[in-house]
């Protein structure tokens, strides 16, 4: 408690070079929701030229600032100053107006626009009644300037997660954007493009710039940040320069005690019965554009082992995790599932048969947000099948906020309404519980803290430790792979090129067959 | 069947123009995301005022006039309650609806009893002076005017953005409640222009209760073509024949009226699903938020 109290005390290491005046500065921030009080009291001062991060666990108040930021959500209290003015942000068209732009993690433009009609709902200079094909001509100069090849009259649902998230940031770029904020939308992009954007970042700042910068990688953001500013409980717990800063102390501040059960260390080994649970034979899925997305994958998961399956993004692994949760048709090959044959059987078979499983993009696939949690674990049809025990689910779903630290006003309420991480905890804990059998998942740690991310691995390698459960796994985070997995195979163009026992895979080995 | 080629073009020419505009607004509202239930009311009444201000005035333009801003000032209702405030758009669509009804009658029964005291109604004959040509050459330019605007500029872009995805579309820029307003009060104005010439170039007639249902068929005319303003003109013409000519078709054919009378339905029903089936079925879905609450400060993922 003493520490927090002095956590809680803002460290200004070094203050701003003289003469220099904030871009950005906010006094007093106070965002309250029904039950929540998201921000309280904030006051913080960004500075041109420079890019600020801004960390906190999951729920600490890293969005809601930002959007604040950028008018989506009015503040119930205190000033925004931009440029030495008080300045009242009533939409977002007025933020792009003042120079500031907001890329998310979930991309904001519109499946059934093209990339140039997204792009022009912005741009002020054009009236309502331009073409937009009069804006083709800057996008594709645009994007060739930063290195990203887009073109601008396709339809932004005929591109990949990646894709769209280089066109919400050439669209920032476009409309001319003095302060980038960046919620989390780099942090799930492909190695390589990732190190391109914090490489433009970094110019972007350079040049006179400013980005605010919110991810769960803390390295990524000491690497590339000037500034950091911590966000604990809708309070600042503290800020740094980068000179300062020390994971330690940025964990500290970020988790209190919680931050000394942070390890990536590689989680025990486990020892699998001979038994198999999945076994995946010549495996033949298409993608979402034609072409086979996953072109002849075998594979086996023991019972009591945890499967890895290591990637870069789009190389047939959401397909494959797809097809083996019965939810995209098989082409060819066959899954057998503890000896029976699922290639035509339902995922309702699946889900009856103690698999858990944690998909892409939990918050449009893995939960409904417009019910409440109770609701989104009594759907299940493990709960479903009859009539439903409301008591019972209630007190599952207790159980479940309490363990895995749920930031939510009541377990009625609906999911919307909690933050990005909190809304992935509830799947990953409902899905933990069904699995008692098997667990498919894809990037099950996705938009957790660091802390949290920990505590999930943990939990599963348990399960497959003491009750036997298996799992396949699926994530594009390395890290990940090498801390739970007891044997990592590598995907790459829809093909299983290399599987290796975990404890004596190499690193090296294994990134350069997954971009070879 | 009609007498030639000629007379059958000219005849329809009426109806086919008051279906086609009042479908095509409805389908330019609908695009921005606000579900559109209050149609039929508001063209009965749209029905009504073009009836009273052609009898008061003696003329075609006025009521015309006055028929599209009367509709035109529903239509902004509408999008202000349903984008400003968290309001059910079938409850607000069909509580106009019924307002609309009412208010019909309260316009159109005074007129029609000074019409039966003696005064005349002024109305438009689509056979006079090459008239009929203008109803299509208007129905043409209008359907490439429209398709146009929506999908090739700026605001036509907003406008779908709106009714896909609300929220999104403010985070891109775009002024949610303005564009729904210019959706929805451009779509009445053309709904009531339909309406007014229902009602002096097609029946020329008026009795409580005029036009009643004959919004229900625009709006099956607008969903049947997937809101699409180019293939509106050919259900719009499908559904003018089979008006004009239900029971002739009935009569030839040995089916009893009432059979007549669902021939339109029928035919909405088969184009929805020849739309459907074949690719245009992307271009032509419903918006994904039409008709949905939106709610400034609440997350969308
Ligand atoms: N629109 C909303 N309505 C109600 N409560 C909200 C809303 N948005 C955020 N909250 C609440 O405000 C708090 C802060 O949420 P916020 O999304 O800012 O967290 P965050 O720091 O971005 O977390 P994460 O890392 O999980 O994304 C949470 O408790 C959340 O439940
Ligand atoms: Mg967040």
């Amino acid at each position: 408690m003493a520490a927090e109290a002095n956590n809680a005390k803002p460290t200004f290491l070094s203050p701003p070079q003289e003469g220099e005046k904030p871009i950005v500065s906010l006094r007093g921030i106070t965002k309250r929701f029904p039950g929540v009080i998201a921000l309280d009291h904030i006051d913080l001062d960004i500075y041109p030229g420079t890019v600020h991060a801004l960390l906190g666990e999951n729920g600490a108040g890293k969005s809601t600032l930002v959007k604040v930021l950028y008018g989506i959500y009015t503040p119930d209290e205190g000033e925004i100053i931009i440029n030495g003015r008080p300045t009242r942000l009533t939409s977002p068209a007025d933020a792009i107006n003042t120079g500031i732009v907001m890329v998310s993690q979930s991309p904001q433009i519109i499946d059934t626009l093209t990339v140039a009609e997204n792009i022009i709902l912005g741009l002020e200079k054009y009236n309502h009644l331009v073409p937009v094909t009069k804006v083709y001509k800057i996008i594709r100069e645009e994007s060739k300037r930063v290195g990203i090849k887009i073109e601008p009259s396709i339809e932004v649902w005929r591109l990949s997660y990646t894709q769209k998230q280089l066109v919400e940031i050439l669209r920032a770029i476009l409309l001319g954007a003095k302060v980038l904020l960046l919620d989390e939308a780099i942090t799930y992009l492909p190695i390589e493009e990732k190190q391109r954007f914090y490489k433009f970042i970094r110019q972007f700042a350079d040049e006179g710039g400013t980005v605010v910068l919110i991810t769960h990688k803390i390295y990524e953001a000491m690497d590339v940040a000037d500034k950091i500013t911590v966000l604990r409980r809708g309070k600042v717990a503290g800020h740094l320069d980068r000179k300062e800063a020390t994971i330690e102390k940025i964990r500290a501040l970020m988790f209190g005690e919680r931050s000394a059960e942070i390890t990536y260390e590689r989680l025990p080994t486990a020892q699998p019965e001979p038994k198999t649970v999945l076994e995946v034979k010549d495996l033949w899925v298409m993608g979402d554009f034609g072409g086979y997305a996953v072109q002849g994958v075998s594979l086996e998961v023991k019972k009591g082992e945890v499967l890895g399956i290591a990637g870069v993004a789009g190389n047939g692994q959401k397909e494959l995790i797809q097809a083996i949760m019965r939810l995209r048709p098989i082409i060819k090959g066959r899954i057998i599932y503890n000896g029976e044959d699922i290639t035509r059987k339902t995922t309702y078979y699946l889900r009856i048969n103690g698999v858990g499983y944690i998909p892409d993009l939990p918050a449009k696939y893995g939960v409904s947000i417009e019910n409440s949690i109770i609701e989104n674990i009594a759907v299940l049809p493990v709960y479903s099948r009859g009539i439903i025990n409301w008591d019972k689910v209630k007190e599952l779903a207790l159980k479940l906020i309490k363990e895995y630290e749920i930031k939510t006003p009541s377990p009625d309420t609906p999911v919307k309404f909690l933050s990005g991480g909190n809304i992935m905890k509830v799947l990953v804990a409902r899905e933990l519980t069904v699995a008692t059998n098997l667990l498919v998942a894809y990037n099950p740690t996705r938009a957790l803290d660091e802390a949290t991310a920990i505590k999930v691995r943990k939990v599963i390698k348990e399960k497959v430790l003491k009750n036997k459960v298996s799992a396949i796994i699926a994530s594009e985070d390395l890290d990940e792979i090498f801390q739970i997995s007891d044997r990592i195979a590598v995907m790459n163009s829809g093909k299983i090129v290399g599987v290796f026992p975990a404890d004596k895979a190499k690193r090296e080995e294994i990134e350069h067959l997954m971009v070879m | 069947m009609p007498g030639s080629i000629a007379s059958f073009i000219i005849g329809v020419s009426s109806i086919f123009l008051a279906y086609y505009l009042a479908a095509v607004g409805h389908g330019l509202m609908e695009k921005s995301g606000v579900l559109n239930l209050a149609i039929d009311g508001v063209f009965t009444l749209g029905v009504a005022v073009a009836f009273a201000i052609s009898v008061y005035t003696f003329s075609v333009p006025l009521a015309i006039f006055i028929a599209m801003i009367v509709a035109a000032l529903f239509g902004l209702m509408l999008a202000f309650i349903t984008t400003k405030l968290p309001i059910s758009h079938g409850a607000a669509g069909l509580s106009t609806m019924f307002l609309g009804y009412g208010l019909a009658a309260l316009v159109g029964l005074p007129a029609r009893q000074l019409q039966i005291n003696g005064r005349s109604l002024a109305t438009i004959q689509p056979s006079l002076g090459g008239t009929w040509i203008w109803f299509y050459v208007v129905a043409f330019a209008v359907a490439v005017g429209v398709w146009c605007l929506v999908e090739k500029t700026k605001i036509g872009a907003a406008i779908r953005a709106a009714g896909e995805n609300p929220a999104s579309a403010e985070a891109l820029g775009v002024n949610v409640l303005a564009v729904r307003l210019f959706a929805s009060g451009v779509g009445y104005a053309l709904i009531g222009i339909g309406a007014a010439l229902f009602e002096l170039a097609y029946t020329q007639v008026w009795s409580q209760g005029a036009g009643m249902g004959y919004g229900w068929i625009a709006f099956a005319i607008s969903l049947s073509a997937g809101r699409h303003p180019i293939l509106i003109l050919i259900s719009a013409m499908i559904f003018a024949v089979l008006d004009k000519y239900r029971f002739l078709i009935a009569a030839i054919y040995n089916l009893p009226p009432d059979v007549g009378k669902m021939l339109p339905f029928v035919a909405a029903i088969a184009a929805m699903i020849i739309f459907m089936v074949t690719p245009l079925r992307r271009k032509l879905a419903p918006p994904k938020s039409l008709g949905k609450i939106y709610f400034r400060e609440e997350r969308s993922v």
